[in-house]
This record gives structure tokens, sequence and C-alpha cells, in this order.
């Protein structure tokens, strides 16, 4: 590569370009753990420092699963690389039941670094994952908001990417049709022997369907 | 009246009696060299005159709880009696230690086994014995004697004595200030022997022993104590027998040993003890202090419903607080807050901290948030604050493992993180979670409040985390999600519904455990597949062998 094209990409790495198409600014994405939805998301991963959300109406149909991964490389990472990025912590707010301790640590899950919120009201809900996210020290913050307007999105993205967090708000399917700030949308859909997932919005990347993403098959098989 | 008695101090019988015989004349070699106890030496010199003023200038009065045990368990409003007993382990037994009355009726002794007393009475209550219940409903008690003496000590176990010699003016005479204290004993639920003697230990002896007496002065003391039985000593049952096997059944008798065999045989401790009961040695004891507690109030000049000259207000009390407790190398995990109206009752703002703390910024911030969501029904006239209990500070404490290493670029820690959102949401909104080596599962997951400073483990041993195995992942056997209560499921068809018929797709897995403890469970999970696509983890009661008792416990999320 010669200098001057070296100068235009610094130029277009910029943060003050914006570019509607196209891996603009895009840094690694953390891999999900599945190589068929690394390939869908720009930078290969979930995008980290930003808002994902995940949509489904039906709990229990591979929505915890499909972060497993993730978030399990997130909590051992301080282990790898020592003293340099410990912000470890996942912390969960509001979770409609209660995460099981054993289930997290067979997925490799440093259970000792969970923290879970059990916020009273909707406003609470928020303002506890906006604290979560901006404090800097947790890694991941999943929530599971009453309900989640533009504004109160753009705040949750703000706040992420100041604590350098990820965000993990689950909504309602019905959500798709209200705008959100979420870097990535992705939408959950049980169907006869598995779970569908379509990516609705992706930031720097096009939308994706995955049909059976999960499937479902009788013995022993993950889940 | 001290100078009535012409004998001196030292000796024993004070020579009138008529046992008083052949030993007695041995415990009266004042100078023999060959046992030098503290007596000796002090009586040697103390004129007999004098000792007896400062005996007679002290009276101690002795509350002696035979019950405590049983009366310090709370009982709930209304049930005050009921067949109840308390239990201990002994040598891995449950044995009866103290039936309640009704219990007693029922045949129930103490020293039965506890099935024994089961058997005797099916609906007998049976209450586990914790010592630091106890000790606890001591403290208290001993806090609420603290208003009738300024000098009031826990003794042993179940016995306090205070001295009451100086508070007889202010209550108006023994005899009142006895009847105050016997009522406000009787009120709280105790049964109490109660005795006044001028040694607090003749004092906890003549209370053991069970006798209602009153002695004032110290001449009228001697009778009384020789005729005490020697189990009033709390001694080892061991040196008891000892005693008892050369004769020896009252502290009258133990008085008649000559005083150098004595000590030869069973050390100066003892014959120490005597004397000091006797008010031959002085028997000065440590007067039990409560724990001080931070208390300050700020009174306004006007009504205040400003929030910033509320918080203001609030700086000023937390950087008392923090003064108070820097002196006394302390810290609290708790602070009470009361703001007060002139029209309606107090509000109250209790916060709470993850760690002992006791900086006044630290706690400032806390409030900070509490105020975000917060709002005062009425100006505020008045702020106090209470400091919760002091403990000692420990700057290393490891309960909260948050800040296990430095954070980079971290604007605060996630302790920090903890204590703000509790701050706000309260204590029973913040979760850790802990793994059981327990296979039920509703036990092997816990959650427990982030700021209780140790596991919540009631059974089994926490685990770790199993280490991290590179590539291979076994199969996720346990759903991510778990209900807090199994949830029955309706039957139709023989079959387990939810929103639909469920599909069963993997299992059964047999769960059988906990048959040492109440909870044991007999169940068959097995993996299950709903209409919506959703998975759940079911369960089928083996107990009964009945088709219909299906339950959700969970969901693969």
């Amino acid at each position: 590569m010669t200098g001057e094209t070296s100068t235009v990409e610094t130029l277009l790495d910029s943060p003050h370009v914006w570019r509607g198409h196209g891996r603009a600014h895009s840094s690694a994405g953390l891999p999900s753990g599945y190589p068929s939805l690394d390939r869908c998301l720009p930078g290969g991963g979930w995008p980290l420092h930003a808002l994902s959300e995940i949509l489904l109406d039906n709990y229990g149909i591979g929505e915890l699963e499909l972060l497993m991964p993730a978030l399990a490389s997130l909590t051992a990472r301080d282990s790898v690389t020592e003293g340099r990025d410990t912000s470890a912590w996942v912390a969960w707010i509001a979770p409609p039941f209660q995460p099981y301790p054993p289930a997290l640590a067979e997925w490799r899950i440093d259970v000792s670094r969970v923290l879970v919120v059990r916020p009273r009201d909707a406003q609470e809900v928020l303002w506890s994952a906006e604290q979560a996210l901006s404090s800097g020290t947790c890694a991941a913050v999943l929530l599971w908001p009453a309900r989640l307007d533009d504004q109160s999105s753009r705040r949750l993205q703000l706040a992420a990417e100041k604590g350098a967090s990820w965000a993990i708000a689950f909504r309602p399917l019905k959500a798709r049709r209200e705008p959100s700030a979420a870097a990535l949308r992705i939408m959950l859909e049980a169907v006869a022997d598995g779970t569908d997932l379509s990516i609705v919005k992706n930031r720097g990347g096009q939308p994706a369907v995955l049909k059976r993403f999960f499937e479902h098959r009788s013995g022993a098989d993950g889940g | 009246m001290p100078r009535t008695r012409k004998q001196p101090a030292r000796t024993w019988e004070a020579g009138s009696t008529p046992e008083d015989t052949g030993p007695a004349v041995v415990t009266r070699a004042p100078n023999a060299p060959q046992y030098l106890l503290p007596l000796e030496a002090a009586a040697a010199r103390v004129q007999p005159r004098q000792a007896h003023a400062q005996a007679a200038e002290r009276l101690w009065f002795c509350v002696y709880l035979p019950k405590l045990p049983l009366e310090a368990v709370p009982t709930p409003a209304g049930k005050a009696g009921g067949v109840r007993v308390l239990c201990e382990d002994r040598q891995g037994m449950q044995r009866v230690l103290l039936p309640s009355d009704q219990a007693r009726a029922a045949g129930i002794v103490p020293g039965q086994s506890a099935s024994a007393a089961l058997a005797l009475h099916a609906d007998a209550v049976l209450i586990e014995r914790s010592v630091q219940r106890e000790q606890q409903t001591l403290e208290s008690l001993a806090a609420w004697l603290e208003r009738f003496s300024s000098c009031v000590s826990i003794v042993g176990p179940d016995v306090l004595v205070l001295e009451i010699a100086g508070s007889l003016r202010l209550f108006g005479g023994l005899r009142a200030l006895r009847r105050q204290i016997a009522e406000g004993l009787q009120a709280k639920g105790f049964d109490a022997n109660l005795a006044i003697a001028p040694t607090p230990l003749a004092a906890t002896w003549i209370a053991r022993f069970g006798r209602r007496a009153c002695i004032r002065e110290a001449t009228n003391l001697m009778p009384v104590l020789r005729r005490l039985p020697l189990r009033c000593l709390d001694w080892p049952a061991k040196l008891c027998a000892t005693l008892k096997g050369m004769g020896m059944e009252t502290v009258g008798d133990c008085f008649r040993l000559p005083r150098e065999g004595f000590v030869r045989r069973f050390g100066g401790h003892l014959l120490m003890e005597l004397d000091r009961a006797a008010g031959h040695l002085p028997d000065p004891r440590t007067s039990w202090r409560a724990p001080e507690r931070f208390s300050a109030r700020h009174e306004m000049t006007a009504e205040q419903s400003d929030c910033e000259l509320l918080l203001n207000v609030c700086e000023s009390l937390l950087e008392q607080h923090e003064h108070f407790l820097l002196l006394r190398q302390q810290g609290a995990q708790q602070i009470r807050l009361a703001f007060f109206h002139l029209r309606a009752p107090a509000t109250v703002l209790s916060v709470g901290c993850a760690e002992v703390e006791r900086s006044a910024r630290h706690w400032f911030e806390l409030l900070k948030i509490r105020f975000e969501g917060f709002r005062l029904p009425e100006p505020v006239i008045a702020v106090s604050l209470e400091g919760g209990l002091p403990r000692p500070l420990n700057r290393d404490s490891a309960a909260f493992s948050f800040e296990r290493r430095p954070m980079n670029g971290a604007s605060y820690s996630m302790r920090q993180l903890a204590e703000r959102l509790a701050a706000r949401m309260g204590d029973d909104a913040v979760f850790r979670l802990g793994i059981l080596a327990d296979h039920r599962p509703e036990r092997a997951g816990q959650l427990q409040t982030a700021s209780s400073t140790r596991p919540a483990a009631k059974s089994g041993t926490p685990v770790a985390c199993p280490a991290p195995r590179p590539h291979v992942l076994p199969p996720p056997r346990r759903p991510l999600w778990m209900l807090p209560e199994p949830e029955r499921l309706r039957v139709r068809e023989g079959q387990p519904w939810h929103k639909g018929r469920l599909q069963l797709l993997s299992g059964p897995e047999r769960l059988e455990t906990g048959w040492w403890d109440s909870g044991g469970i007999s169940r068959d999970y097995y993996r299950a597949r709903g209409p919506c696509g959703h998975q759940l983890w079911v369960f089928r009661m083996r107990e009964r062998q009945q088709a219909d008792d299906w339950y959700l416990q969970g969901y693969f999320g």
C-alpha cells in the first residue's frame, strides 16, 4: 500500500466521516461462537460498545444460547489478557426468570462475575442499565425493558459507548416497527422444528435471514 | 454496723459457730508462708473493719435466667405458650435441653432424645439451640438493665449482675427497685431468679439456688452462704463429684476445709472464688457497655423543602459521623436518616453499603442517588442521622470480590456500582449468583444479595466455577432460565400441557436425592417442546406414581 491510500483510509476511519454504506469504522466484533452468524455481521461478530436488540415473543427459544459463547469469552477474558482488560462483569437487569447458575457454569461463564438486578419499575430498569453500562466495569449488560423508546435506546447506545460495554436488550417482536438506535437488531422466531434468526438491522452490514438457526432434534442436543 | 463484728475478716467462721473446731484452727494460720494467696498478703495488712466497710458499700443484684435458651427464641404473637422443646446436639443425637411448661406437662423431660419427645407429643415444636441468640438476648437485657445501674455485668451464659447500692435512693429504696426490675423482666417474658447480696458471687450463687433472698448486711451473708449446696457454684461436675466423695455437700463444708490443703488439691482459684463470695477479697466487675452508636440531629430554623439545602445538611451530619467513626477506628454498614415534618410522621431513609465504610463522601454519593428518586411529602423541620452498628473497618475485605484487580479506565468499581444500584432500589434488588454442590435444581443455584458479607450457603458446599475445557463444550443439560418455584402443569389426555400439548424431546433424567434432610426429591426430568417452539424443563413426581403430577421448572433460553 502506498502512503496516499493509507491517508485516505485514516481519513475514512475518522469518526467525523459518516459513510452510508460499507464498513466505515466498524471495529472488530466479538465472535459469537456461531460461524454462520459471524459471517453476516460486520467485524465478524457482535458489535461491541453498542446496543444490540434481540426481538422475540417467547422465552425459551434459544435467546440466551445465542449469547452464551460470547459472554463466556467476555468473562474469561481477564484470565487471557492478564491485567489489560479486566472489565469482565455481566449484569442482568430485570430478567423474566432467574438465571440458573449451574447452567451458566456449563457454558463456562464465571458465575461469580454475574450481577442480577431486579428493579421495581420500568424507569429503574433503564436507569440501572445506564449506570451499569457507563460504569465501565460491566463487559455486557443484558436487559429486559418493559418498553424502550427511541430516546431511551439512544441513551443506552451512548452509555455503552462511554463505558465501552455491550448492551443487549430483549424486546417483543412488535418492537420491530419502532425506531431504535441499536447497532444490531436480531429477530428470533420459533418455527416447527427450530428457531429462525433474522437480522433486521445491521449497522455497517446487510440484513440477513438464517433459517433454522437452532434446530430441535430429539435426543441429546445442545440448548 | 460493721463494727459489731469483732473477728478478723480473714477467718472463715468468725469463731462463733459450734462446728468451727479443728480445721478452722489451721485456716487461721495467717503467717504460714507456704500458700501465698493474695488474700494472705492483703488481709494481713488490711484492717478487718475496712474490709467490711468496703463490702457493705456495695450491693449486688443478680438476675439468673434458668430458661434463657427457650425464652430467647422469638415467639410469634399470640402463640406464647404451646408445647415447645429446645434441643441440643449431643454426640450426634438431638437431645431435649429444655422443655416449655406445657411440654413438661406432656411428660417431656430434659435429656430425652428429640424423637422420644415427639413420640410423647406429636405436635411439639422442636427448636434448635443457638448460643449466639442467647448471648444477643442477654446483651439486650443488659442494655435494658443499664437504666437501673451504672454497673451491669454479664457473668455467664445466663447470669447478669448489677450493682444497686448507688441506685437505691433514686429508685425509692430496695423494695421498689427490686419490684421494678422483677416486673420489667416479667413483662419481657423472662422467668428470672433474683437475689441480692453484698458480693456479686454470693448473689449469683443464691440466685442459682433459686432462693428469693435479699441480704443487705455482710454479717447476714455467711449463714446463708454456708447452707448453699455445691451445685450452685457452677464448678466442674468432676470437681463437685470429688468434693461430694469427701463428704462436702454445702459451701459451708468447703469453708471448713483446711485452706492450704484445699489449694493444694483443687487450686488457688477456687479458694479465691470462695473468698470473693464471702467478701474477704475484692471482686471487681467490668461493666458491660452497649456498643456506641452515632446519633446527631440538625434543627432547621424554618421549614425547608429545598433538596440542595437538605443535602448540605446531610453532608455536614455525615461528616460528623465520619469523625465519630474515625476516632474509634470503625466504620458502619448502614445509616439511617430521618426527616421530621411538622404535620406528618417522619420520613426515614436507610442507606446501606456493600462493605464497612466511614468516608462521608462515599455515604454522600449513595445518599445523592437515593435522593434522586425520593420525594419528601412535606417540608422538613429537622434531620437526624443515626449510624448503624459500628464495625471494625476492614480495608482489605474480600467479601464482595469485585475489585480483584485494578480497573483500567473504569470510572468506578463494581462494588460502587452495586452500591449505587442498591442505594436507589434497595438491598433486595441487587444479587450475585452462587452455586452449591447439590443435585436438587432449586438448591444448586442461589441468589445472594450483593450486600451480604458471606455466601448464603445453607447446605452443601459452594463450588467454584469448573475450569474451562478447551475446544470441547459438553452438551448443556440444565436450562438457563429457572422458575422461582416449580409450576404445576395441566394434564390433558395423559400429556402435560403448557400453552398446548408438550412434546417430550429427551429424558427421563432421574433425580432422586436429598433423602437425608427434609427437602428430598424424587423426580423424572424431561426436556419438552411447547407449541410455540419454546423448550421447557419439566418433571414428573415419582412418589405418588400419578401421571398428572407434572411440573415446569425452567426454560432452555
